[in-house]
């Protein structure tokens, strides 16, 4: 491995360690992460449970609770929170010093909060499973779902966190302006088959959409990578452009802080 | 060989020019001073110097190359605010920065180790910097600047918000860094810190060196070796009598400040002060601080104004 490669290699998981042994450290938001998916788990569990005739099911709720109660607040919210913190406790100006490279940062995110939602993942199937939930397609390809997934909320997380939010006070207002619509487009609480056409038509442009629906479809019914591969293809495009504009904005928060 | 150079170096933002033409070099091996009141252009040179600025015209080298990219390397920089992360130990910070360096495994080890060491830092191996006062804290933040082993270390005001008794255990931390032969940019506006710490001290003003030289050559600017403080209602009276027995005359923080041509003990002064209603009087040899308000006042487009309000050179002192 060249000398560059290496650097930015041990760059990228110096940033996932430290995010995660932080995260270790403080425990708070790591708990809630946990008890946030499981309640709601438990909570629709119970209303399809209940409600036998409604659409939807407990083969596909899961997905939904993964991607929109705990991928959502641990991976776009979180993203937007160790910004945040970077910017507040003024350890950015030290890391623009630094040889950081921005794609070793933003991976180191990923890679930390990839971690996070793997564990949340097994959390939330395992509960799943003990309520009697199956998951019919292949486990590959729902990680790959998951993984694509923490790569575009990451990606939104910077766009939100570097555009929007300059202190802790401010991590809620983004993510609830913008990411709480853009869950309920995607169709996390209830079917897709919900909407409005021309609802459906915008929420195609959500990566949200795709998210659930592939997680569902995997999850529920099987489906495998030919049949997916129109959600497969938006999310790694979108992901691929989550990395750009992610970078992109690193540097703008960059160019902002110099100024400060 | 020079280890820091600027050279005619302009900096503006918008319609404010902050650096007027700035050249200072500082020496390998050597602690420099850069002194100056808040807005004088400091951090914005500090800036320019780590490669977080560019300047409109003029040069910045570092060991001889322009100060940009892969050079900046060899500097280390203290930020004036404690920049850790506080849920990590101290060696988990210094890790970190370690490793954004690309040093790892042993070199990381053995070189976390050493600065442990130095900073007294082992009983605090497991407690979280959020966990440690403001004096401990600091000494982690200027280790942080030294991980990778920097050539030049930049210390931003590195003593700002903590006790007596910590800032002269820092002192102590930056006299070893002298001693092992590291060169130091330090900003302060603790004065006595400056006379304490550096080899040779530049007073900026207005966006470039007002002054510039070792302490002794700074000291010389005041015309005096000591210092007759004077606290009275009648300033003016006071100052008439000064000048009178060829004293000469500066207004310090709400005192009348008498410039002694030669040493008088405290009684020839309050005898020479005779018949005037004073307060107190004391003697003070001179300092740092006397010859940066000599530069200050000597600068100052409206002399009037200092001499007048001595609140304002006490701000500007203690800005």
């Amino acid at each position: 491995m060249s000398g560059h490669r290496l650097l930015f290699a041990m760059q990228t998981l110096g940033v996932a360690g430290r995010i995660l042994t932080e995260n270790m450290r403080q425990r708070r938001a790591l708990i809630f992460w946990a008890v946030f998916p499981a309640l709601m788990l438990l909570l629709f569990g119970w209303i399809y449970g209940s409600n036998p005739t409604m659409p939807g099911s407990l083969d596909t709720t899961p997905a939904g609770i993964l991607i929109g109660a705990a991928l959502f607040f641990s991976c776009l919210g979180g993203t937007v929170s160790i910004l945040v913190a970077e910017r507040e406790r003024r350890t950015l100006r030290r890391l623009l010093i630094s040889p950081l490279h921005p794609a070793a940062y933003f991976l180191g995110i990923v890679l930390a909060l990839s971690t996070i939602a793997l564990l949340q993942a097994a959390i939330v199937y395992t509960l799943a499973y003990l309520m009697g939930s199956h998951f019919y397609g292949s486990f590959w390809l729902g990680v790959v779902i998951v993984a694509l997934s923490v790569f575009a909320y990451v990606g939104l997380g910077f766009f939100f966190g570097t555009r929007f939010a300059k202190r802790a006070e401010d991590v809620n207002g983004p993510v609830a302006a913008f990411g709480v619509p853009l869950l309920v487009l995607a169709g996390t609480w209830f079917p897709v088959s919900l909407l409005p056409k021309f609802l459906l038509q915008i929420a195609w442009f959500d990566p949200i959409f795709h998210m659930n629906e592939s997680l569902k479809a995997v999850a529920g019914r099987g489906a495998g990578w030919s049949e997916l591969a129109d959600n497969l293809i938006f999310l790694a495009a979108f992901s691929a452009v989550a990395l750009a504009v992610g970078i992109a904005s690193y540097r703008r928060m960059l160019v902002v802080e110099k100024r400060s | 060989m020079s280890m820091v150079r600027f050279a005619g170096v302009r900096k503006s933002f918008g319609e404010k020019r902050v650096l007027d033409e700035l050249s200072l070099t500082v020496e390998r091996c050597e602690v420099y001073g850069l002194l100056g009141p808040n807005g004088c252009g400091k951090s914005t040179a500090i800036n320019i110097l780590c490669n977080l600025l560019d300047p409109d015209a003029g040069t910045v080298e570092i060991d001889d190359k322009p100060a940009s990219g892969e050079v900046t390397r060899v500097l280390g920089v203290c930020p004036q605010e404690i920049a850790l992360y506080r849920d990590l130990y101290p060696a988990e910070n210094l890790r970190f920065f370690a490793t954004l360096y690309g040093i790892s495994g042993a070199d990381a080890r053995k070189r976390i180790e050493a600065l442990v060491q130095m900073f007294g830092l082992a009983p605090y191996a497991r407690t979280p910097i959020s966990a440690l006062s403001g004096g401990w804290q600091r000494r982690v933040n200027i280790a942080a600047a030294l991980v990778h082993a920097p050539q030049l270390l930049v210390l931003d005001e590195p003593t700002s918000a903590v006790d007596i008794e910590a800032r002269h255990e820092l002192w102590e931390m930056i006299e070893a860094l002298k001693s092992s032969g590291m060169t130091i940019l330090l900003t302060t506006h603790h004065l006595d810190e400056a006379e304490q710490l550096c080899s040779r001290v530049g007073i900026m003003k207005a966006g470039r060196i007002a002054r510039e030289g070792t302490i002794a050559e700074l000291l010389a600017l005041v015309p005096a070796k000591i210092i007759a403080m004077v606290e009275t209602a009648h300033q003016d009276a006071v100052a008439r009598r000064a000048t009178e027995v060829g004293w000469g005359i500066r207004r310090y923080a709400g005192k009348v400040a008498c410039l002694l041509p030669h040493p008088l003990s405290l009684r020839e002064v309050v005898h020479a002060l005779d018949g005037l209603e004073i307060d107190s009087v004391g003697l003070q040899r001179v300092s740092l601080e006397h010859a940066y308000l000599e530069v200050v006042h000597d600068e100052q487009s409206d002399a009037s104004t200092l001499t007048n309000d001595p609140g304002a050179v006490r701000e500007t002192v203690a800005a």
